[in-house]
């Protein structure tokens, strides 16, 4: 696999996982969040970076992560 | 396959799989560099871990300083390198101890995923996924189950986690064939 064809199979696994998080997520609680929790949990729908999304919602990763759950926002690795 | 390095990502999702034991019938020992240990706050994730470490599952790794220059250097590459997500210093380190011990990656960080199947210089690492270990496990026997798809949906299940829909299809069908 050349690496034309890696970044494009990356692609469509980021597709993949970008479409069940949006999918299986509690939108309500996520609109209920602080603005600057609210804008972490989007933003790590869309890129699944949990370590930035962590820091924009200045929390510690772990911290992150139990909020994902509550949030119903699954890992997709 | 003795000995595994594991990341902040591994740890707080694997730890919260009520077979989390399954991983010390794997390796000899599993190493936490204290820069990971330093990010687990959690009861259960630290107790875990604690309680591993006396007794002698899990060990300590301490980071040298050529190591966490090594891996500061992995951090740029990953930022600057075009389709790769960037990875940070906890996950980098890993990487590095993997490359330079031979130690199997344990994960759950894309970045990480990437930076191995991208980057030359990372191509020799092996970096397993809960999807890896689990498969291990269960082509060792390690579990009482027939279905294999079933320990998986448990992990999912305990965790949140998702597994991507083709890399668990892919697994199954080799750990039936196998079978």
């Amino acid at each position: 696999m050349n690496l034309k064809e890696k970044l494009e199979k990356w692609r469509k696994l980021e597709e993949e996982a970008r479409k069940m998080r949006e999918s299986e997520a509690d939108w309500e609680f996520i609109r209920k969040q602080r603005p600057r929790v609210r804008a972490a949990l989007e933003y790590y729908i869309v890129t699944g970076d949990i370590r930035t999304s962590a820091k924009i919602a200045s929390m510690n990763i772990e911290e992150f992560r139990i909020l994902l759950r509550k949030a119903k926002i699954p890992v997709v690795v | 396959m003795e000995f595994a390095i594991a990341d902040t990502c591994f740890l707080i999702d694997w730890s919260l799989w009520r077979r989390r034991d399954t991983l010390f019938k794997i390796f000899k020992t599993v190493f936490v560099p204290e820069t990971v240990l330093n990010e687990i706050v959690s009861e259960n994730t630290i107790v875990w871990i604690a309680d591993a470490i006396a007794e002698g599952k899990l060990s300590l790794f301490t980071e040298t300083l050529d190591i966490v220059n090594e891996a500061r250097r992995i951090v740029e590459k990953t930022r600057v390198t075009p389709g790769i997500r960037g990875v940070d210093l906890p996950e980098a380190i890993c990487l590095v101890i993997g490359l330079k011990r031979k130690y199997i990656v344990l994960t759950e960080n894309r970045g990480v995923l990437m930076s191995v199947d991208l980057l030359d210089e990372l191509k020799e690492v092996v970096v397993w996924r809960a999807l890896e270990v689990i498969k291990e496990a269960y082509r060792r026997r390690l579990f009482s189950e027939e279905n294999p798809l079933s320990i998986f949906r448990e992990y999912e299940l305990d965790t949140h986690h998702r597994f991507p829909i083709s890399d668990l299809e892919r697994v199954i069908y080799e750990l039936k064939r196998k079978a």
